[in-house]
Order: C-alpha cells, then structure tokens, then sequence
C-alpha cells in the first residue's frame, strides 16, 4: 500500500506563488478556486518584523474528515492515499467544506462555469478545462492524480523554483520522504485536529 | 488578546481566523425548523393535540426540507445522499425525515380518528413509537451533524446536540401552547410549567457550553470572544439571552396571571427569534483555525 504525500521545506520556500500559477494552469480551476496557494503571514512589531510564507495544498489526510462527512460517498480515498471527489456523485451539500479543517475544499456556485477570467466568456482553455468540474459540486487537489498516474511529479512539485517541495510515498522505507523527516523536524498543520495529514514541513 | 484585535483572514491567502461561510442561512433555517418542526410533533403527540401534530409533520416535511433542498448545489441528486447511514449523519437524517413524512402522517390520521385509515391497536402503537423516535432524532441530529464537522472547533461538543434539543423541546411546547390558544384550547397544566423549566434550564446549558468552549481549541475560544464582546455580542445577548430567554421567561409567567391571545403570540414570537438567533449565530460565528508553522501561531492567533 502507497501513501503518497509530500514534504514542504519552509527555509526553501519564497513565497513567488509558482506553485498556486502551475496549479491554475495544470487544473484550469474557475475563477476564486485555487488548489495550491500560499498563505502570508507577517508577525512582529517594527523594526523587528518577519514574512514567512507557507505554501498550502490539500493535506490527503489518513484520516480525511471530508471524506468521512461525505453522505454520498463522492469524497473518497485512492489506494495510493489520494484523497479524491466524484463529481458526479456530489450533491452540493458542504459537509466536507466545514469538515476540513484546513478550508481546502471548494464549492462551484452556480454560474461560476459560464464565465472566465477574461470578460468575454470562457476562452478555448478554460472551456476544455472547465468540462471536467460541474457546477454545484465540491472540488479539491488531486495530487495531480492524473499526472501520477503517468509517472509524472504533480505540477506544483515540478515548477518549484527552489526545489522547496518534495513528492513521494510514506510507505517507502527509507525513501526521501522518510529520510527528510528523520533528518530535520518535521510538522504537520493543525495536529489537534487528529487528519494525519500527507503533507509536512520543515523549518529547521 | 481582545476580541477587536482577533485576526480575521480577509481572503483564503492571508493568514488568521477564516469565517464559516459554506454553511448559510438556508441551513441555519432548515435545522431551525426541523428542532422546532420536530419538537412540536413529539410534545403534541404526547399530549394528544392533532392540530400540533399536524403543524409539526408540515414544518419538517414542507419547511425543513424546501430549505435542505434550496440549499443544495445539485438538488436532484439529494437521495444520494441517504447512501452511508452508517458513517453520515446527513444519510441518518434523510432516513429519519422519510420514517417521520409517513409515520407522522398516519399518526396525524389515526390520532384524528379518520375513516380513512383503519389499524390494530399492535400497529397503530407501532405507527406512533417511529414517528417518536424519528420526530426526536430530527430535533437533535443536525447538533451531532455540527459536532461532527471537524473544521469548525466552536461546535465540536456533545452538548451542542443537547442544546439543540432543549431548543427544539422549548420551541416544540411553545408553538403548542400558541396553537391551542389560536383554537381556544384550554393546555394541559404540564405545558406551562415545562416552558418555564425549559426557559431556567436552557439559560443555564448555554452558560455551560460557552464555559466548556472557553477551555476548547483557540478556534473555538475566538468565537466565543466574538459573542461576549465582540462581532455578534449584540446579537448574542440581546436576541438569543434577553429576547430568547428572558423575555420569553417574564412574559410567560405574566401569561399566568393575564390571559389574552396577544400575549400568547408575542411569547411565541420572542422565543422562537431567540431559538432562530442562536442557530444563526452558531452558523455564522463559526471559525477556522489559522494555519501557520508552530514557531508562528504562538501568540499571533491564538
């Protein structure tokens, strides 16, 4: 059994928004959706102020609340760890959406699909992109699942300039994953909320 | 921190609090109808009010499930969501308002003793105990389906779905004793007196809950700053405490003493704004935890 997941290094990160760019042009998600993004925060009192930037994405959790509020089953989790959404099976109910903890479920309101970015309606793109979502349903990160199942690292993973995110399987013994964890602390976001998230982070 | 200073996110790529806004006051009015809906069915049922029964299987079966329904993004699928009762409260839910839309109907007929519908004493008790449990699993479960969102730490609890219940028992007996008053029907003595228990009672489970949320999460603290001092403070005390409970309390125990129908409708209007301000509010007010490295969330959000 896989458990794919990933290792954020924060020392790395820039806070260019590459990632949140790739994501968007990989997935093509409407307008106001954004899988991967970057959350900024600032902290301290002038002069002695600090930026740090902390990329965020779906966190596939072990224990994926989301999955488990889902009344339809549409919410589910791959072998490989992945957690993923039928669209199809979707009813629009929002119970994953105030079960993440983590707000990265996102909710297609209706006529969201009918216009773009640009404002002359949806460009050639956006509507071969936009066939794949349904209005009235939830979305979320698939780890690229499409790209993994090529063989291929998730768009994010790739674009990072600094090289500040890593891809791999939990379960590998060994594997770099693993082997990054045990070398630097790790943490994940939000450990009282009990996800067991996929997703960790250095900053030592 | 005080409340003021409470880091509210004003987009998902800044850093704080992020507001509850999946959940809106469809929702909030459906969960409000179904306690109130719920409750009116089981305190008439119990008390042999058919006109009660009848309202009570309305409000749930038209009111509640209009509002579920408008609130859904693909509302003609809703039956899939009866799918996974065994993990989903949403699922229990649908198998409870289907159990109630029938047994609640039969028992409207039988308690009225129509000639439509004939059935042994066996079946007919058999009949009234499933519209029971279900009428009161639709009063509470929407608090275990709020319990059971994990995102939202305010309503992460098992005294929610009791609150909810005392809510939905209180707004049940009230409507009752507004409706026998409409027909000019003498309540039973027991009605009164419960109101005025529910009313002390609930007063006191609310002051317990947000004591409970002041030792929770700091998610859940935040909220609960925002309804003492801050965003929702007015709102909190004067509709859900002062309106919803004690007005509510003075003018019933005034209704002892005066009996005029206004006086009826103006307590049944008082507690059912309070009974609708506090699902609103738990709605509203519910907040997300900030996401930040641990060196980062110490004394920044908290």
């Amino acid at each position: 059994m896989a458990r794919l997941g990933m290792v954020i290094d924060l020392k790395r990160c820039i806070g260019c928004n590459a990632c949140t760019l790739a994501c968007k042009q990989e997935n093509g998600t409407p307008e106001g959706i954004h899988y991967a993004r970057v959350v900024t925060q600032e902290a301290g009192v002038y002069p002695r102020t600090k930026r740090t930037f902390l990329p965020v994405l779906c966190n596939h959790c072990a224990d994926a609340p989301c999955a488990e509020a889902c009344p339809t089953g549409a919410t589910y989790i791959r072998p490989d760890g992945i957690v993923m959404v039928d669209h199809k099976k979707c009813i629009g109910c929002r119970a994953c959406n105030v079960a993440c903890p983590y707000m990265n479920r996102h909710f297609i309101e209706r006529g969201l699909l009918k216009h773009g970015y640009s404002s002359d309606g949806i460009s050639p793109f956006e509507a071969l992109k936009f066939a794949d979502f349904d209005e009235g349903t939830n979305i979320k990160c698939t780890l690229c699942a499409h790209r993994v199942d090529e063989g291929l690292e998730p768009a994010c993973v790739v674009t990072c300039p600094t090289d500040a995110r890593v891809f791999g399987d939990w379960e590998e013994e060994n594997g770099k994953l693993q082997r990054l964890v045990k070398e630097r602390k790790a943490w994940t976001l939000l450990p009282e909320y009990g996800t067991k998230p996929s997703v960790q982070y250095l900053d030592e | 921190m005080t409340t003021r200073e409470l880091l509210i996110a004003p987009h998902r790529f800044a850093f704080g609090y992020h507001r509850q806004t999946f959940w809106n006051w469809l929702i909030g009015t459906a969960f409000f109808l179904g306690g109130v809906g719920g409750g009116l069915f089981l305190v008439s049922l119990l008390t042999g009010h058919v006109a009660g029964m009848l309202a009570g299987v309305l409000i749930v079966v038209v009111g509640k499930n209009s509002a579920h329904l408008a609130f859904l993004g693909r509302p003609e699928r809703f039956l899939r969501a009866a799918a996974r009762p065994d993990r989903s409260w949403i699922a229990r839910g649908i198998w409870a308002t289907g159990v109630f839309a029938v047994t609640g109907f039969l028992s409207v007929l039988l308690r009225a003793h129509s000639p439509l519908l004939q059935l042994p004493e066996w079946a007919a008790n058999l009949n009234y105990a499933l519209a029971a449990a279900s009428a009161l699993f639709i009063a509470c479960y929407d608090g275990f389906l709020m319990r059971s969102s994990a995102g939202v730490a305010f309503w992460r609890t098992l005294l929610l779905p009791l609150l909810l219940f005392m809510y939905a028992a209180l707004g049940g007996i009230t409507l009752s004793l507004t409706i026998r008053e409409l027909q000019g029907e003498a309540p039973p003595e027991i009605l009164p007196a419960l109101e005025h228990g529910l009313l002390v009672a609930n007063f006191f489970l609310l002051g317990i809950y947000l004591l409970r949320m002041n030792r929770s999460l700091p998610a859940a603290r935040a909220t609960l700053r925002q309804w003492l001092n801050g965003r929702y403070a007015r709102f909190f005390f004067g509709l859900v405490v002062l309106v919803g409970l004690l007005a509510t309390l003075l003018l019933s125990l005034l209704h002892g003493r005066v009996q005029t129908s206004w006086l009826v409708l103006l307590i049944a209007a008082c507690e059912l704004a309070g009974d609708f301000s506090m699902m609103m509010l738990l709605l509203k007010s519910g907040l997300f935890a900030p996401q930040a490295a641990p060196a980062y969330s110490r004394g920044t959000a908290g």
